[in-house]
């Protein structure tokens, strides 16, 4: 307690640094908010003027960076149908619905208050227990064990978004097998790039690098959601959705406490992992919630626990992802990995001795990262009173806009036109996809756990000499794959058993 | 399924058509042959779609398909087991519908369409292209002028009218990503081949950074 308030006081009683909090908690939240850009955009333009900068200032800027911008991200996808970031695809599901049914205060309301929640139980549980949960984690958490995770988040998350689990475990597939273009992780031999179909030969420099998932997030989410609403207009049956600025009361709080408190621990047992992260903890969240909830069958159409769990999760993961960072000098995401730049830039090394060495820096980041996540609270409700009304604004006149800063957003992300064609083809096939009842989340989710996955089986394989019996030797690796199997065997029968009794409805 | 068609079995006129194990007449099976047909045909494209790509993909694989000294799998084993694990589930969605259990859940009742006409097809279909003709000329004629006219194009094909309202929009957009993009994160886009545009482009671009 005594180093928190030595931390908050280091924080708050110099101008300069609480200016660089404010600045990062701005910049992290519109970063977070603009479609086409996001939080790690600005950590790389920012990176390298961290040089100049006082180490404890800068490793606090990306930190409060960090909780905004995750938090930011959730704005475009309620409003818009597109996530800022990778961890807010899961907040479109009921988010957008929410919007489209005059409710976008409500839901960006709940996002506030939610990343505030999670955020801040993650904050104080990084505070009290870091060197204990990272020396767990990391000798518990082997490959095997990451393997298993990402096998029991598939399993769980598989039908999000997906008329069918059929058509949820499909649409997974195909994002993993995208995620296999490229090269192998184990002996670097390139996948995909060349071959021939029926005597033409291809070669392609750009698939031998593999297909970011950046395009195809926004080409799933931003373009499909823009030619949908477009093709709506030319038929003339687009509604324009209502403005409210209604936040949720005090009671909806306390119906979904339990979805707040279960997504904590989801996001911060998630956001400890290297790798994992905030994305897989934003869709076990909300699957969870739905697995749960008493309302799940309206999940998907505007339900505010919807919402609930997938912002509370993401944000829990922010605190629990610098765990591994400080404790033990092991980035878990593209964010931190910035934040370990820092640390080399002026000569540090994280891991056990960084809190003996730079008590002051390891507790003035964890105050901003508290804070920020207060001041989340504030600001966003202003952001709130203020983007809302960014509805009023009619969508012709908003989409060329979208599309060109989708455009840039895919093109900067490696100066190639291709991932730009990739995008669009992405919103076409995307526009495709809402109508066949397959899920844009589950291809995205395939693409982005598919190589971490690859990468894990394949340690796990070379360290178990190829028995996969070893993975059951370990009990947390047993344990989660057991789990897995067991949500795939009970979701196959709560959907048989579904249809059976909307058939007998139906009859 | 069973129940509905024993309420439609009324008492028939002699001979009476044979009945199976739950009492329905077989004659209303029969009749109801080619609309099952109908029904399976969309799931078994479906599957064969399905298969399509799965076998697409494993067959590519034989171009990458080689050893790993020490990881017996090689390169090609994870995404041949994809394939596999992809065609597995084609197979079980298409089972799954064809013993019956493919009730989607109804749709939303959609709103009634109010503009119609072959020129609305059109103008869909010019909205799906538009893109990819921006991306298709933009190397050639350089991003910084062919998106003032994308987002000009895109708005007309929006239905937007208003010179002011085209004007204004694209002034606003074109304005925010020169200052963003162009100004603060030295994004290089293309700037165009053609003789011509090339130094329009860097003119616009020597402007947007002017006193950097």
């Amino acid at each position: 307690m005594e180093s928190f308030l030595d931390g908050t006081l280091a924080l708050f009683g110099s101008y300069h640094a609480t200016l660089i909090f404010f600045l990062g908690l701005v910049g992290g939240m519109l970063f977070g908010a603009i479609p086409g850009v996001n939080m790690l955009t600005l950590g790389a333009v920012l990176l390298p003027f961290t040089a100049s900068m006082n180490p404890t200032e800068a490793v606090m800027m990306f930190s409060v960076i960090y909780c905004a911008g995750v938090f930011g991200g959730a704005i475009t996808a309620i409003l818009f149908n597109i996530p800022g970031a990778p961890e807010n695809a899961p907040t479109c599901f009921d988010g957008y619905p929410m919007t489209q049914k005059g409710q976008a205060g409500k839901a960006i309301g709940a996002a506030v208050m939610c990343s505030a929640i999670g955020g801040v139980a993650s904050a104080i549980l990084m505070m009290t227990a870091t060197g204990a949960i990272a020396s767990f984690a990391i000798r518990a958490f082997g490959p095997q064990e990451i393997f298993a995770l990402i096998f029991f988040g598939l399993a769980v998350s598989a039908s999000i978004g997906a008329q069918t689990l059929w058509k949820g475990w499909l649409s997974v597939f195909v994002g993993l097998l995208i995620a296999t273009i490229g090269t192998d992780p184990v002996a670097g031999i390139p996948r995909f790039n060349e071959g021939s179909i029926f005597g033409w030969e291809y070669s392609s420099y750009y698939l031998s690098a593999g297909i970011h998932f950046i395009p195809l997030i926004l080409g799933f989410f931003a373009v499909s959601e823009v030619l949908s609403q477009s093709v709506s207009i030319s038929k003339g049956t687009r509604e324009r959705p209502k403005a409210s600025l209604d936040f949720p009361s005090l009671s909806e709080f306390w119906q979904v406490r339990f979805t707040m408190i279960r997504s904590i621990f989801i996001g911060f047992f998630s956001g400890v992992l290297p790798g994992i992260g905030a994305t897989l903890a934003a869709f076990l969240g909300y699957s969870q919630a739905q697995r749960w909830s008493k309302n799940r069958a309206n999940f998907g159409k505007g339900e505010l626990e919807g919402v609930v769990a997938s912002e509370t999760a993401n944000n829990a993961a922010t605190g629990a992802a610098m765990i591994p960072l400080l404790a033990l000098g092991l980035p878990g995401g593209a964010l931190t990995a910035m934040i370990m730049g820092i640390f080399q830039i002026h000569g540090m090394e994280p891991g056990p001795l960084i809190f003996i060495n730079s008590h002051d820096l390891v507790w003035v980041t964890f105050a901003a990262m508290f804070w920020a996540n207060v001041a989340i609270i504030g600001l966003g409700w202003l952001q709130t009173k203020t983007v809302v009304h960014i509805l009023r604004i009619p969508f012709r006149w908003l989409a060329p806009g979208i599309l060109i800063l989708a455009t840039v957003g895919a093109y900067g992300l490696r100066n190639l036109m291709i991932d730009v064609w990739v995008m669009f083809i992405a919103g076409v096939l995307g526009y495709l996809i809402k109508t066949t009842g397959y899920s844009a989340a589950g291809i995205v989710l395939g693409l982005i756990l598919g190589e971490l996955g690859e990468s894990a089986f394949a340690k796990s394989m070379q360290l178990m000499d190829f028995d996969p019996m070893g993975f059951f030797n370990r009990p947390i690796a047993a344990v989660l794959l057991g789990l897995g199997i067991l949500a795939i065997i009970t979701s196959v029968i709560s959907e048989i058993r579904g249809t059976e009794v909307q058939k007998a409805l139906m009859d | 399924m069973s129940e509905r068609f024993a309420t439609s079995a009324e008492p028939a006129a002699p001979p009476f058509p044979p009945e199976d194990r739950q009492g329905n007449r077989m004659e209303t099976a029969t009749a109801a042959r080619p609309s099952q047909i109908e029904r399976f045909k969309g799931p078994i494209i479906e599957w064969l779609v399905w298969l399509a790509i799965a076998g697409f993909a494993y067959w590519q694989t034989i171009y990458f398909a080689k050893d790993i000294v020490g990881y017996p799998p090689g390169a090609a084993g994870w995404p041949r087991t994809i394939c596999i694990l992809m065609a597995l589930g084609a197979t079980g969605q298409l089972l799954y519908k064809l013993a019956g259990h493919d009730l989607a859940e109804p749709a939303p009742a959609a709103a009634k369409e109010t503009h119609t006409g072959a020129h609305r097809v059109v103008q869909r279909l010019a909205i799906f292209a538009l893109p990819f003709l921006f991306l298709y000329v933009s190397p050639w004629i350089g991003f910084y002028v062919a998106a003032p006219l994308f987002v000009i194009t895109l708005m007309l094909l929006l239905e937007v009218r208003s010179p002011l309202a085209i004007a204004g929009v694209t002034l606003i957009v074109y304005a925010l990503f020169l200052l963003l993009f162009t100004r603060f994160f030295f994004v290089a886009l293309p700037n165009g081949r053609l003789d011509g545009f090339y130094e329009v482009n860097n003119a616009i671009i020597g402007f947007a950074r002017m006193g950097l």
